[in-house]
């Protein structure tokens, strides 16, 4: 970025932009453990300044990177090609929340567990519940369209936006979808926003369904010899006509990373676990419970336990949600893909899956949201063994090959950022490329937005 | 920089976020660059020569409080505080550091005689530049604008600390010893004498350990690794040699010193370090020691026209977060005020103190306090109780500007009270 672009910044910025080396660098990573060094960070506090930003950026032609939290495993908020780092963070006003309507309007910086733990309050319930909700962003969850637990039950972000205010990368601010729960006026621009990464448009107000809160929930954890057992009790469960809100999967090696966390006892021979969660009115939850628990006995569990009470619950999940930061203790390099299959064809993902990494030689831990066929299929390397990268490369490429043969999508709710994007075309082919790309130029005509991602071989920001 | 020890450190952090949900900074500063992730970042680029700008570094790894609270909540269990204080140590040693913490840090701290004779000058400056007001906690004086003390207030300096005030033979041999502090020595001598009353209680012969250096904490957290290094080399000398059989602390901080940073000073090989085991393996909180002493069980029944529910507990993040002794003090308030005792809202919160912190950047260190104790006393808490010297400094300060019908006590302070009743 030239230093005309920089100043014309510091104009809309004034302190809110910091062009210092450290403040950049603390703005060059996320999750993915990767680094972009951006020009620029500026944190906006209202949608004309991120509109005014986009124009200028038009202008000057230099990239706009929109960020929530940086706790993506994609890369959507690297700047990997350098420009200014749009941070949402302090965008972060719960606007309202209508409890006759069932809807609740937020700015884009608003921590995912604030405005549940909001809603709740007033008996309402979001149900997106990414494992980072402690930190991420709505804004996050919307362009990356994040997934969580309880989607087996409630579906993912998508499933609870009704409208949308964005900057596109022309610098329009639109407004697209309605507050109502129908609307079938023109094309769903709405849809077309949720998990299109930042590339799009910069998302600055979400008008967002919610639904009551469920009355009560009950926690189960259930051990298995095998992976492939547990899948087939996942399968097993939902074919008895139970939808839990959460069937997570937890293999021997994610299970041994995080017992010390939660005090867990495991019992000998036990090579996976199956946490699951059943919500609703209380008389049905503890009969559900109940039949779970007889499903997963029926299906080899050599142990059931239920946590007694909502502290109990907490800590199960704890154990959950710190798998994924905890399993650096295997090998200090996660490659980490979260590939979705059909449920039904979870064992054979399974079985394919311990074949492969005794075939390759590689450490691979699973984990992830059975419940949905969503499993995070995490290769850990040394990151010193270049045959070892090599061997784990491949296996990737595999993988994603057998998810796509079983009918499933190579990402569930990471998104394709600059991870997968080597992939995209494996799935949606040439032309779902193309017609991506065509939409592209129209909302981004310029590759203002979050240039480099999703598509692999994509010009620079344009001339 | 000592490259091999910090890369082991920062290299278990894998960038997910969660210290973004604990920092007591964060909220201030709404940026990345006051969390643990985005300062193990910038010391690590640091480190590999991709940041050489080290003022910078040192600056932004200086806007910490060292609360803990992210090294807690770590999936990975990344020693943050251990990576920030070896971070500002390292650069330290490149940059230096600045020469008032030089003298304050490498020439009075570890000199008990040099700590009398400034806590002297200090009263009789607090005397000629400060006004008297009071507060629920005793005389405060309030600094003007105009020294960059930006209003703070600190409470009256005695004319003589705890220890100078013992008699010439008194507290010199006993099983239990006594490391008052220097806080509880200098500016709140009531404290160390009510934790050596009360400590009496328990039937035991008390000393009081007279010849103490500084805990060394304040030049540790301040990258003075020399300095910090004299004082504990002193301390744990002059405890080894005096073989007490637990040695008690009424303050978290210096006990956090002597628990945990103390291996990082002087780690396996040092020739010090058998007996800085030896010595660390006896350290204690004062709460404790009163529990397992029996001083709890010496105590009158508390009054029962007492306002229920007015006393609260503070948690020192050094104390109850790091070393997590969090239970010990609260099983002794119960034990000592009855149903006065009760849990204060945000009682976990850090009280902003930070040390040096307080003294970089008083604006935020006040914010973050005045929120703490207005939060308490908005929920019906009336007095603080806590152990530790840093938050009682700070929490009186901040008393004093919100609310200064507020009291801050240490624990031991209730407990001399209620046993003098008997």
């Amino acid at each position: 970025m030239d230093e005309r672009a920089i100043a014309a910044l510091r104009g809309i910025y004034g302190e809110r932009l910091k062009t210092s080396l450290e403040d950049r660098i603390c703005y060059s990573y996320d999750a993915t453990g990767q680094e972009f060094l951006p020009d620029g960070v500026s944190f906006p506090v209202s949608a004309d300044e991120i509109r005014r930003t986009v124009l200028l950026a038009n202008e000057h032609r230099f990239p706009v990177v929109p960020r929530g939290a940086g706790t993506g495993f994609s890369g959507g908020s690297l700047p990997v090609r350098g420009g200014v780092v749009l941070s949402t963070e302090r965008m972060d006003r719960i606007l309202s929340i209508d409890t006759e309507n069932l809807v609740a309007v937020v700015e884009p910086g608003v921590v995912t567990e604030t405005l549940k733990e909001e809603v709740k309050k007033k008996g309402l319930f979001y149900p997106p519940d990414p494992a980072s909700l402690k930190f991420c962003t709505i804004g996050g969850n919307l362009a990356e369209c994040a997934g969580g637990m309880c989607a087996v039950k409630y579906g993912v972000t998508r499933d609870y936006v009704l409208g949308l205010e964005a900057v596109l990368g022309t610098g329009e601010f639109v407004r697209t979808g309605v507050y109502t729960v129908k609307g079938v006026v023109g094309y769903d621009l709405t849809r077309m926003l949720v998990g299109s990464e930042g590339t799009l448009g910069i998302i600055t107000k979400a008008t967002l369904r919610l639904i009551p809160h469920p009355e009560s929930a009950a926690t189960l954890l259930a051990f298995f010899r095998a992976g492939e057992e547990a899948a087939r009790a996942v399968a097993g469960i939902v074919e008895a006509r139970i939808i839990p809100c959460a069937m997570e999967l937890m293999d021997r090696t994610a299970i041994e990373c995080v017992r010390a966390i939660a005090d867990l006892s495991v019992p000998e021979g036990t090579g996976c676990a199956l946490l699951i969660e059943v919500d609703g009115p209380a008389e049905s939850v503890s009969r559900e419970a109940d039949r779970v628990e007889a499903a997963c006995s029926r299906f080899g569990a050599t142990e059931v336990r239920r946590a007694a009470d909502a502290e109990g619950r907490e800590k199960l999940w704890a154990l959950r949600r710190s798998i994924s930061p905890a399993i650096r203790q295997v090998n200090p390099v996660k490659i980490n893909e979260d590939i979705v299959v059909p449920r039904s064809r979870l064992p054979e993902m399974y079985a394919f899956l311990s074949e492969l990494a005794a075939r390759k030689g590689l450490r691979i831990v699973n984990f992830g949201h059975a419940g949905d066929g969503n499993i995070h299929v995490n290769i850990m390397i040394s990151g010193r063994d270049e045959d070892e990268r090599r061997r784990a490369e491949g296996a990737v490429e595999e993988i994603f090959r057998k998810t796509v043969d079983l009918g499933g999508t190579i990402s569930g709710e990471h998104g394709v950022g600059i991870a997968k994007a080597p992939f995209l075309e494996m799935e949606v082919g040439p032309l779902g490329v193309s017609v991506m790309k065509r939409l592209k130029a129209c909302f981004d005509p310029n590759n203002i937005l979050n240039p480099g991602k999703i598509f692999l071989s994509e010009p620079a920001v344009r001339p | 920089m000592k490259d091999k020890e910090l890369s082991d450190l920062t290299g278990a952090c894998v960038k997910c976020g969660t210290c973004r949900t604990v920092c007591t900074l964060y909220p201030e500063r709404k940026a990345e660059i006051s969390v643990a992730r985005g300062k193990i970042a910038l010391l690590d680029a640091a480190r590999k020569g991709r940041d050489d700008d080290l003022d910078a570094v040192q600056e932004a790894l200086s806007d910490c409080l060292l609360c803990g609270r992210c090294e807690r909540a770590c999936p990975n269990q990344v020693l943050v505080e251990e990576i920030i204080m070896k971070g500002r140590a390292d650069i330290a040693d490149r940059i230096g550091i600045s020469a008032w913490k030089q003298v304050l840090f490498g020439r009075v701290m570890p000199s008990p005689g040099k700590r009398d004779a400034a806590r002297a000058a200090a009263a009789a400056a607090q005397k000629l530049l400060a006004k008297k007001i009071p507060t629920g906690s005793g005389l405060h004086y309030r600094f003007p604008d105009k020294y960059g003390l930006s209003g703070r207030t600190l409470p009256e300096l005695p004319g003589k600390g705890f220890i100078a005030s013992l008699g010439p033979d008194e507290a010199r041999n006993g099983e239990a010893m006594l490391f008052v502090g220097c806080v509880f020595d200098h500016v709140f001598p009531q404290v160390g004498r009510a934790a050596y009353k009360s400590m009496k209680a328990s039937g035991m012969e008390v000393a009081v350990f007279r010849d103490a250096a500084c805990c060394g904490l304040p030049a540790m957290v301040s990258g003075d690794r020399t300095s910090a290094l004299r004082c504990v080399e002193e301390n744990v000398r002059r405890l080894r040699a005096a073989e007490p059989r637990r040695i008690v602390f009424p303050c978290g901080s210096c006990l956090l010193m002597f628990k945990r940073n103390l291996f990082s000073l002087i780690p396996e090989g040092h020739p010090l370090h058998a007996e800085a085991v030896w010595v660390s393996g006896r350290c204690e909180d004062y709460a404790g020691f009163i529990l397992a002493s029996g001083v709890v069980s010496r105590l009158p029944d508390p009054p029962e026209d007492e306002a229920a529910g007015e006393i609260g507990y503070h948690d020192p993040c050094h104390l109850s977060g790091t070393l997590g002794k969090g239970s010990e003090a609260r099983e002794v308030l119960r034990r000592t005020v009855g149903r006065s005792f009760a849990e204060m809202e945000g009682a976990d919160l850090c009280c902003g103190y930070g040390g040096t912190f307080n003294i970089r950047d008083y604006s935020t260190s006040a914010r973050i306090g005045e929120n703490k104790v207005s939060l308490a006393a908005k929920g019906g808490t009336a007095v603080i109780a806590t152990a530790c010297s840093g938050c009682i400094l700070q929490m009186r300060d901040m008393a004093a500007r919100t609310d200064p019908a507020l009291r801050v006590v240490h624990i031991a302070e209730l407990v001399f009270r209620a046993l003098s009743r008997r």
